[in-house]
């Protein structure tokens, strides 16, 4: 090991105490680069890390990602469906909140790498969706590169207006602190801070905990509005989809990522009319 | 911490000091995280908790000055080394942040307060040694329990004499701590001093018991009293030893020593109120550590000789924290981590598929959470959980250290937990976990381990005496074939068992004494007198230096072989040395093969943990110690306490295991 490190051009192991007397700053200028790294260790260190076989480079004919790149690395979609009729005032006493204009709700939702948490975890897509003309844009920012995040995380700032209201599920707890997170790792000031959040889990928990058998928002979206996705990728394949495409591989299951994501949004708007709809009949008598 | 709110109290400073741990309940944290000025927290929920969350705490790291860090003497070995990559990673976050805090240590008396200090912040420290706090007399008595049983070198048990002494302290009025290595010895002292004090329940209580497990209100409730005076005695865990006020005592009582003289003094330290006279009594188990040590009572006089030692760049405890590191941050470019350039092991995480490349950055992308794998008490292969399954029940109640699993989660092997036994009735080695059941036997059982070694290359060789000493790098296969049953209190032993179990292979650093085949044939008429002699100083020399380098037992571990792994030696049934080859089968030498036998000492993780080292430079030292605790030793032939067990049958020996370990050790001391 010690040769090992003597060829990494590292300190010996045996004075490693006298190296780390020096500010640190003056070992970083002096230490060359290791790339070295002994096999007896590196086999040690593979072991210990389980790394079963190498993550080989993948490559595919299929790497087509939906949208216009609006900076190296980032793609951008916008599409307008015809979806509900929306009440001009929404009434969203339902969510202890007071009623809102439909236009100053942005729905919202993120896909991820995984759930875990912590600083290590990232967005990758963020969907967003709102009521224009009486009509449902979707607009959906996806990162082909991590380099990019930076600039998915400006477009989505430019988004939002001080009095833009969020509409989530469970954004709250998870979508809002993840976005935060990545923010400050950006250094970015956090656009999310301050917003109205109506975060639709909750109020649909109140209403119907003990009667569904969950309160997802799958569960909400075939229920009460009769929602059933064909093909649709579930959410925990979501990360693996997209790391597939980061590391040269097809981009067949993050379209399909897309097309969840933007199913996610529709059902959120879907949950809110309803709820807030209901409220008003039960209100009337 | 009551002191800091006592002395924000009483300068209305308005300071918000919180304690951030384990028992912080989840809709405080919050609070903490955005109005704590003085957060009061532990290595562990830096790693876990505030490392891996670090922009929730921005605000926080975005105002830090000081990093003050209490009883650093207790940060060596595997858990010290982890402890400084923890702080290697706590300085890149406040890099993040633009904040340089200063640090600010704390330790109970070490031999090496300002080197260690500056091996774990990798940063130049001014030390600190005289203390201005006023003080009292300190009387400290080592108490060796009475030899009960001449012949089998039995003393009378400690934990009745540790009772004998409090008791005797809090009738003549005063206030007495005692200290129990585990929590059922907690129990057990509490309720003996309770039926002598507390007999009359209509009156208050004068003992409490103080330990882990029981409820933080609880454990502040007996903080309160204690600091309020009304109780006369407290039996403790280690869980009092750190940092928890409880007022000022007058006797402090070890029931055992805790593993190192710095936590005993720290224990000590609990005694003594301003300049009155104060007693610290350290009563020896029959742990062959105790024995040691109420023999060498200049271990507690003047600065004790101990160094804590860590070893930060142990490639798998740097590997597991680079891990967390890139969790916490990307790494960019040719970032140092450390004293390393951390490229390679970016590139085995790489491989592994948690990182992910793009241009110069390094960015995390596995959907886990690392800190939660990696556990700052171990060098991680995959810890074992033991499993009860008494009464059909399904419980954890330990975890084991995959390098401690084999010789102590083997099927029959008797596995102590808070001095209860239990016995493994199956081992599930891939799945990592040991099936135990209640058991009540009056043996334990000790694994028969052969060890191979192999050097691999030798750093440093010096003369030690007619031979060598040597400390380098060694390839170590180790194989349980079996274990021995053995009477608790006599040692006997009274049986065996096999042990089926695949090989552990582990590279890592040892240190060496070898003596040449000339020097032994003229000293020893038989080469299984040699052999038994090398058996028997390997048993006194890892005593000796488990106490040096502040190290657990089990971190450190011995063996008896050739220089070259031909053949090694283990003991056999009737506790000689029995030669073995390659494979493990006893063999037999023939007369004009080489012999060189060799004692080794060895780090017991991959990689090792920097153990060998600071041994090799202390190699005269570490003989001259071992030649004096087998010369002072009462019994007559050996004892677990010197060079290991011996048969009743060599008692009456005409050359006794003793004689021929001081005959080894004599050869190797330094001319």
């Amino acid at each position: 090991m010690r040769q090992l490190r003597a060829e990494a051009g590292q300190a010996s192991a045996g004075k490693e105490l006298r190296p780390q007397r020096q500010p640190i700053l003056s070992v970083a200028d002096i230490a060359p680069s290791g790339r070295a790294i002994s096999p007896d260790l590196r086999r040690l260190l593979q072991r210990h890390a389980q790394v079963k076989r190498g993550t080989v480079a993948l490559s595919s004919g299929d790497r087509d990602v939906p949208g216009i790149e609006i900076f190296p690395g980032l793609r951008y979609t916008e599409t307008c469906v015809d979806w509900l009729t929306p009440p001009t005032i929404i009434d969203a006493t339902f969510a202890r909140m007071d009623p809102l204009h439909h236009d100053r709700l942005l729905h919202f939702d993120t896909e991820t790498t995984g759930l875990a948490g912590g600083t290590g975890t990232r967005a990758f897509m963020i969907g967003a969706a709102d009521w224009i003309d009486g009509r449902f844009r979707i607009r959906q920012l996806t990162i082909t590169s991590m380099a990019a995040e930076s600039a998915m995380l400006r477009a989505f700032a430019g988004w939002l207006s001080e009095d833009t209201v969020l509409v989530s599920y469970n954004g709250k707890c998870y979508d809002a602190p993840l976005l935060a997170t990545r923010y400050r790792l950006a250094r970015m000031p956090n656009p999310l801070l301050g917003l109205g959040h109506l975060d639709l889990l909750h109020p649909v928990r109140r209403h119907w905990k003990g009667q569904w058998e969950n309160c997802r928002l799958a569960t909400a979206e075939r229920l009460l509005l009769g929602v059933v996705r064909e093909d649709d990728l579930p959410g925990s394949e979501a990360p693996a989809a997209w790391l597939t495409y980061l590391r040269g591989g097809s981009a067949a299951n993050l379209r399909r990522v897309a097309q969840h994501n933007a199913q996610d949004l529709k059902s959120l708007a879907g949950v809110l009319v309803h709820m807030a709809k209901m409220e008003r009949c039960c209100r009337l008598p | 911490m009551a002191e800091l709110l006592e002395l924000n109290q009483a300068g209305a400073l308005g300071v918000k000091a919180f304690t951030f741990d384990g028992d912080t309940p989840g809709d405080a944290r919050q609070a903490i995280r955005l109005h704590g000025d003085i957060v009061v927290s532990n290595p562990d929920m830096l790693h876990q908790a505030i490392l891996p969350h670090h922009t929730k705490w921005a605000q926080f790291f975005e105002n830090l000055r000081y990093v003050v860090i209490d009883e650093v003497h207790t940060y060596r070995g595997v858990f010290g080394s982890h402890v400084a990559n923890v702080i290697r990673r706590l300085k890149r976050v406040c890099a993040f942040y633009g904040v340089r805090p200063q640090f600010i240590l704390c330790s109970a008396t070490i031999g090496n307060p300002q080197e260690h200090a500056e091996a774990l912040i990798e940063d130049a420290v001014t030390a600190i040694t005289e203390s201005g706090a006023p003080s009292g007399d300190k009387h400290v008595l080592l108490w060796n329990p009475p030899v009960v049983n001449p012949d089998l070198g039995l003393r009378a048990s400690a934990r009745s004499q540790t009772n004998r002494i409090a008791r005797l302290a809090i009738k003549s009025g005063m206030k007495t701590l005692v200290f129990a290595q585990s929590r059922s010895m907690v129990e057990v002292l509490t309720k003996y001093l309770k039926d002598v004090f507390d007999h009359d329940p209509r009156k208050p209580a004068r003992i409490r018991a103080y330990r882990g497990g029981y409820l933080p209100k609880e454990r502040r409730a007996a903080e309160r009293e204690m600091r309020a005076g009304t109780i006369d005695g407290i039996v403790s865990t280690s869980a009092l030893e750190l940092g928890v006020d409880i007022g000022s005592l007058d006797v402090v009582v070890l029931n055992g020593y805790p593993g190192s003289v710095a936590a005993t003094w720290q224990r000590f330290g609990r005694a003594g109120r301003r300049q009155q006279s104060a007693l610290g009594v350290l009563v020896a188990s029959s742990d062959p550590l105790d024995q040691y040590l109420v023999r060498h009572p200049e271990f507690f006089q003047g600065a004790p000789p101990e160094h804590a030692r860590i070893h930060p760049d142990q490639p798998l405890i740097l590997l597991d924290h680079i891990r967390c590191a890139a969790f916490e941050l990307p790494f960019v470019g040719d970032e140092m981590f450390g004293t390393e350039v951390a490229t390679p092991w970016l590139d085995v995480l790489g491989e592994e598929g948690v990182l992910h490349r793009e241009g110069d950055r390094w960015e995390w992308i596995a959907d886990s959470y690392p800190a939660i794998a990696v556990s700052l008490r171990s060098v991680a292969d995959g810890n074992f959980v033991v499993v009860d399954r008494t009464d059909g029940r399904q419980t954890i109640i330990a975890e084991v250290d995959y390098s401690a699993a084999a010789v102590t989660l083997y099927e029959g092997a008797i596995h102590m937990i808070q001095s209860t036994p239990y016995q493994v009735e199956k081992l599930d080695w891939e799945g990592r976990k040991a099936y135990v059941t209640r058991a009540s036997v009056d043996y334990y059982t000790d694994a028969i381990d052969y060890t191979r070694l192999k050097v691999l290359d030798c750093f440093e060789s010096s003369h030690a005496g007619c031979g060598h000493a040597r400390h380098g790098e060694v390839h170590v296969v180790r194989r349980v074939p079996g274990y021995k049953k053995i009477r608790f209190y006599s040692h006997e032993n009274i049986g065996y068992g096999p042990v089926n179990l695949p090989d552990q292979e582990l590279h890592t650093t040892a240190v060496w004494w070898q003596l040449p085949q000339a020097v032994l044939e003229a000293a020893f008429e038989q080469r299984q007198q040699a052999l038994d002699g090398f058996l028997g100083a390997a048993n006194t020399l890892h005593i000796v230096a488990t106490v040096a380098v502040m190290a657990e037992a089990r971190d450190l571990q011995k063996s008896v072989g050739s220089g070259d792994g031909a053949w090694f030696v283990s003991a056999d049934m009737r506790g000689r040395g029995q030669l073995r080859g390659s494979d493990g089968q006893p063999a037999a030498l023939a007369t004009d093969a080489p012999f060189t036998p060799t004692v080794y000492l060895y780090d017991a993780f991959p990689g090792g943990i920097g153990q060998s080292e600071p041994l090799f430079h202390r190699r005269e030292d570490l003989v001259a110690q071992s030649i004096t605790l087998i010369e002072r030793c009462d019994c007559r032939a050996g004892c677990p306490a010197c060079v290991g067990p011996v048969l009743a049958a060599d008692e009456g020996a005409a050359t006794t295991p003793k004689a021929l370990a001081l005959r080894v050790l004599a050869l190797l001391v330094a001319l």
